[in-house]
């Protein structure tokens, strides 16, 4: 058991902390729910009523929307990228898919590589978009999502304020449905970038993210 | 890996489970 934690705590110490961060999420957002309510002379609601309300729904969503997005375009980016001294970068002169010998791929793939690695054809090449796919395909689930359950969270609030309620479609012409998705993005690139640039020149010893502490300012794509 | 795997499945299926609840509250208009 002990071994378990020791060998997965990177995995199981970040789901932990993103449950418990969920709950403050939940219980700090209807404390301001509510708060909004009394202001409206409206009653208030319950934890359940509001973790079972759209409102909650789409704050959720509209987050992890923009977390997938990030992680999408940050893994086929560096595919293709380059940031010269940056532990997140491969070198210059090194974008591109690189060579199977490289990849380990069709005749240079090690006994114990996994089974589509093998496979060939059309499997070995979905194997190895896999990650990016994967990254690219939550962000459309989730961003459709926070669409639906934004959707409905702005038919109440114009339902309350007597105003007509709108189709889905018309919500994805709604200012509120862009103003939540540019929000997010917007300080996703700023962290990538970011992230890019500040690991040119500093450093956390001991973190892979991070090149060794005595690395040079110009060395590209080393982890320590 | 095969513990690996369990957290590898875990994080697919509470991803999978959100993404369903959230777009579920939105069409019962909740």
């Amino acid at each position: 058991m002990r071994r378990f934690f020791s060998q997965n705590s990177l995995s199981l110490a970040f789901g932990a902390i993103f449950l418990a961060t969920l709950v403050a999420q939940a219980l700090s957002g209807v404390a301001d729910f509510n708060h909004q309510r009394v202001a409206d002379g409206l009653q208030q609601v319950s934890l359940l009523r509001y973790v079972t309300s759209a409102t909650f729904g789409v704050d959720v969503m509209e987050n992890w929307q923009s977390e997938y997005l990030q992680f999408f375009l940050y893994i086929f980016g560096t595919v293709y990228l380059i940031q010269l001294g940056s532990t997140e970068s491969k070198k210059p002169g090194e974008t591109g898919t690189e060579t199977d010998e490289e990849q380990k791929v069709g005749k240079y793939a090690l006994k114990d590589s996994p089974a589509w690695v093998h496979a060939g054809g059309w499997r070995t090449s979905l194997y190895s978009r896999s990650l990016g796919l994967l990254m690219g395909a939550l962000f459309l689930l989730t961003w459709a999502a926070s669409s639906v359950s934004g959707w409905a969270a702005f038919n109440t609030d114009q339902l309350m304020s007597h105003e007509d309620p709108t189709t889905w479609l018309g919500y994805l012409g709604q200012g509120d449905f862009w103003s939540r998705t540019f929000q997010n993005w917007q300080s996703e690139m700023l962290a990538v970038g970011s992230m890019a640039i500040f690991s040119v020149y500093l450093r956390q010893r001991g973190s892979p993210e991070s090149k060794p502490v005595g690395a040079p300012h110009a060395a590209t794509g080393q982890s320590g | 890996m095969r513990q690996v795997r369990a957290i590898y499945v875990v994080y697919l299926v509470v991803i999978l489970a959100g993404i369903i609840y959230c777009t579920a509250l939105g069409l019962m208009g909740r």
